[in-house]
């Protein structure tokens, strides 16, 4: 087990590495540099030199990178060229809001889509059924960013009951309260499309192991309708469960892209769109490499939960 | 006992549940008694005026510090603002100014001569000591023609030129000459993008990152306190959030409503729609170097194959007019309508087309940026021109890039690689020059500056250079107005559009008026409560 996760770790670090070099090249090799977009149509030869120098630009693309690498060693991410301030804070900040945003969208997702995917399973072919494969299916089909235009024109515009738009009220206190008053609207537009997945996965998984032969067995033992499905059905499931919660992390940290701009919710996703657009250098590299870290370490957190939930997988 | 876990459970979401309603509807934390809430664009990039190259955080800093020089209300005038009055040597070489005495930055210490010569030197000497505060993109572009700024006394300053260069006084109106406290770069250093001091009409209180900028009244300002008590701008980078923020009542005022949602904002009573023109121009540079727009038949052709009016009705739905050349309207002083004009006329262009040897078309090759700083609907207007040609036979292939990408590949120059290119600039200082020299100057073909598609007439590089050398603005007013009429009619590019700036904001603000060098002022602003 040590051994494993020790292996892990170490191609998680060459992963993270191999990463970041590689957009730093692609970021280096696109065409158009900082100066330029911050220049503009006014880059005269004379500035853009100047700018470049200043930015440390006129370097190789190799050097610039080893200088970004053993900064980054020593703790320093560097300064952002186009918001003038140092990245990691700026990280820290827009992944935290993420994270908030991410959280909100996996507490109503994961236990939701179970839950419906389970009824759906257990009411097969009732109207229940039918009702809630069918929302699934919608809730799969329509893309966030409109579903949240819509939530805010409802409730925002209209019935006027929550906040569209930024993480707190522009002259309010800017406690808990405010924080979870203006989640509820983007983590409802995030869930959406994992929950239907979810519901959708657990019902067919669910159905599946509910024609086994141990399920009739435990049925034929009397047992009641609860325990099978709870106990016996539901244990069964939990690999399948679990390789989809741990995609579906995935796709809700990348999903939150859509959600944080329609929102002006200020996460890492939005922030990152936009620093790729004006090649702010540093800012993309510090994201990238925060946002690889999560994903490997998400990939790694779920192939250990395959070994709890699951005794027959060891690794060793 | 499991039935009791349930109930618990029950309870405790029922609590959190109603905590939620409870915590909706109480009532936000209440504000300063007249207090201003503005929707951004963005959040802005820096507080440091030197930094900026983005219109949307000028905005914002417009309110914390001051110019030597500035516009007067909705218009290109000049008038005093830091500096009370100013002398120009005969040789035009001197520039002497003398300040307001009196004047205190936000931190307690003096505005004087030496803090202008702080600022300046800052902006243009790789070697002072406070320079690795930048970089200052822009410093070169408006100042590059200052050779030395000197204090004379605490309340005279000399700006001493390297040549001519009579666009000084308007550059100093810009963002990037807005004057900083020393002893706020000293205190903060690379920090003082985050803490700005100078001496505006707003004092800087806080900024989180993403969320918003407040800014309280400055109570000693020079021009008088400001009416309102505070003022808070918030980033709302996407159009539709903007107006239903405004909509629901989460900000009090936005800047550029979107062109699909001026009428409902327009038609709805408790809103004040603003417009005015603004310093924008947006053409489509035409590649002279390369046939068939080597010959001035085609180029005028083309101008009159496209129409203008569709393109600013239609797509930009009233939000443009349209333009006759390479000045706008805004700019009265050096504006003239007295040109070659190119009305809709599909026939009139394929008889030209006819007549310089391409009765049946050409194939061209058109780029465009998806998107960026100034270009309105970029891919929406290429394909209103490309339709519009395609009508007189010239088939347009459309090639898009991102903005970095597009700006590269505009400035190396069309080559034999493309035959038409989109761009757009704004003249902020309310000035030609420097902008017109940089990219219509047959001076400025790439790689020494950003003339594209290779234009050059020896009367319209003698003209721009001598209008940046004249002082007298009445003659280079003439200067700029002749050099159109040749530009008109030579036809490097198709003459598109000149946006207008809007705004909207609930009834209750009071005198707001947008400014032509799509600067924003909230100093006389007034919110009846």
């Amino acid at each position: 087990m040590w051994r494993y996760l020790v292996r892990r770790l170490i191609a998680a670090v060459v992963v993270v590495v191999g990463v970041s070099f590689v957009v730093f090249l692609v970021l280096h090799l696109t065409p158009g540099d900082p100066a330029q977009v911050l220049l503009g149509p006014r880059a005269t030869p004379d500035d853009l030199a100047r700018l470049r120098q200043e930015l440390g630009l006129d370097r190789p693309v190799l050097i610039q990178y080893l200088r970004w690498a053993s900064h980054v060693l020593r703790g320093d991410f560097g300064r952002s060229i186009m918001q003038h301030r140092a990245v990691l804070p700026e990280l820290v900040r827009r992944f935290s809001a993420t994270l908030i945003l991410t959280a909100g969208g996996v507490l109503l997702a994961f236990p939701l889509g179970t839950l419906v995917g389970i009824v759906a399973a257990a009411r097969q072919g009732t109207p229940v059924d039918r009702l809630m494969t069918a929302a699934a299916m919608l809730g799969v089909s329509m893309p966030a960013f409109w579903v949240g235009l819509l939530l805010i024109i409802t409730f925002s515009v209209h019935l006027g009951w929550l906040p569209g738009a930024g993480m707190y009220s522009p002259t309010g206190s800017g406690g808990l309260t405010d924080l979870l008053v203006h989640l509820v609207l983007p983590a409802i537009t995030l869930a959406l499309v994992p929950l239907s997945i979810i519901a959708r996965l657990t019902r067919s998984s669910m159905l599946d192991v509910i024609g086994e032969d141990y399920i009739r067995t435990a049925r034929a033992k009397g047992l009641s309708d609860r325990t099978v499905i709870g106990r016996h059905a539901f244990r069964n499931i939990l690999v399948a469960m679990a390789t989809v919660f741990g995609l579906q992390a995935g796709f809700l940290l990348a999903g939150a892209v859509y959600v944080e701009t329609v929102f002006s919710w200020p996460g890492i996703g939005f922030m990152m769109v936009n620093a790729i657009l004006t090649r702010d250098f540093p800012l993309v590299q510090g994201g990238v490499l925060l946002v690889a870290t999560t994903y490997v370490l998400i990939n790694l957190g779920t192939d250990l939960l395959y070994a709890y939930v699951d005794p027959r997988i060891r690794y060793g | 006992m499991k039935r009791t876990a349930r109930w618990q459970v029950l309870v405790a979401v029922g609590l959190v549940v109603g905590w939620l309603l409870v915590g909706a509807g109480t009532p936000q934390a209440g504000p300063a008694a007249k207090t201003l809430v503005v929707g951004l664009v963005a959040e802005p990039t820096s507080m440091d005026p030197g930094q900026l190259t983005d219109v949307n955080s000028m905005r914002v800093l417009s309110s914390v510090y001051d110019t030597l020089v500035r516009f007067k209300e909705e218009s290109f005038t000049l008038e005093p603002g830091l500096a009370t009055s100013w002398t120009i040597s005969e040789d035009g070489l001197q520039y002497t100014f003398t300040l307001r005495q009196g004047v205190k930055f936000h931190d307690g210490s003096p505005f004087n001569a030496e803090a202008v010569k702080f600022t300046y030197d800052r902006l243009l000497d790789p070697k002072h000591p406070y320079a690795n505060t930048g970089p200052f993109p822009f410093a070169g572009f408006y100042y590059g023609a200052v050779k030395q700024v000197t204090a004379l006394d605490a309340s005279t300053v000399r700006f001493t030129l390297k040549q001519p260069f009579s666009p000084l006084l308007n550059n100093l109106t810009l963002n990037t000459g807005r004057i900083v406290s020393p002893a706020g770069v000293k205190k903060w250093g690379k920090e003082f993008a985050s803490h700005p001091t100078g001496t505006g009409p707003f004092k800087f209180v806080s900024w989180e990152k993403n969320v918003r900028i407040v800014l309280d009244a400055n109570p000693g300002y020079w021009d008088g306190r400001p009416r309102l008590d505070r003022l808070i701008f918030r980033p709302l980078p996407e159009e539709q959030t903007r107006v239903t923020e405004l909509l629901s009542g989460g900000v009090d005022f936005i800047v550029d409503v979107p062109p699909d949602n001026i009428d409902q904002v327009r038609k709805d009573a408790r809103f004040v729609f603003y417009q005015q023109p603004g310093p924008h121009v947006w053409w489509v540079t035409l590649n002279v170097n390369k046939k068939p727009f080597s010959d001035v038949r085609v180029r005028q052709a083309a101008n009159y194959a496209v129409n203008k009016e569709a393109i600013v009705n239609d797509i930009l739905k009233g939000t443009a007019t349209v333009s006759s050349g390479p000045v706008p309207p805004a700019i009265t002083w050096a504006y003239t309508d007295q040109v070659a004009r190119y009305p809709y006329d599909p026939a009139k262009a394929k008889q030209l087309l006819a007549e310089a040897g391409y009765p049946s078309g050409f194939p061209a090759i058109f780029w465009i940026p998806e998107s960026g700083s100034g270009m309105q609907s970029p891919k929406t207007m290429a394909q209103a021109i490309q339709a519009d040609l395609a009508v007189v036979g010239i088939k347009v292939q459309i090639q898009t890039f991102e903005w970095g990408a597009y700006l590269n590949q505009y400035g190396k120059g069309f080559g034999t690689a493309a035959d038409m290119g989109a761009l757009s600039f704004m003249l902020d200082p309310g000035d030609p020059a420097p902008m017109l020299s940089l990219i219509l100057d047959g001076h400025a073909l790439p790689p020494n500056g950003f003339n594209g598609g290779y234009y050059k007439n020896a009367e319209v590089d003698s003209l721009l250079d001598a209008a940046t050398r004249t002082v007298d603005l009445k003659r280079r007013g003439e200067l700029y107005r002749k050099m159109q009429q040749i530009v008109a009619t030579d036809a490097p590019w198709i003459f598109i559009d000149h946006a207008l700036q809007n705004a909207a904001g609930l009834k209750k603000v009071t005198n707001f008026k947008l400014h032509p060098s799509f600067y924003m002022f909230f100093n006389k602003i007034g919110v009846n409560q």
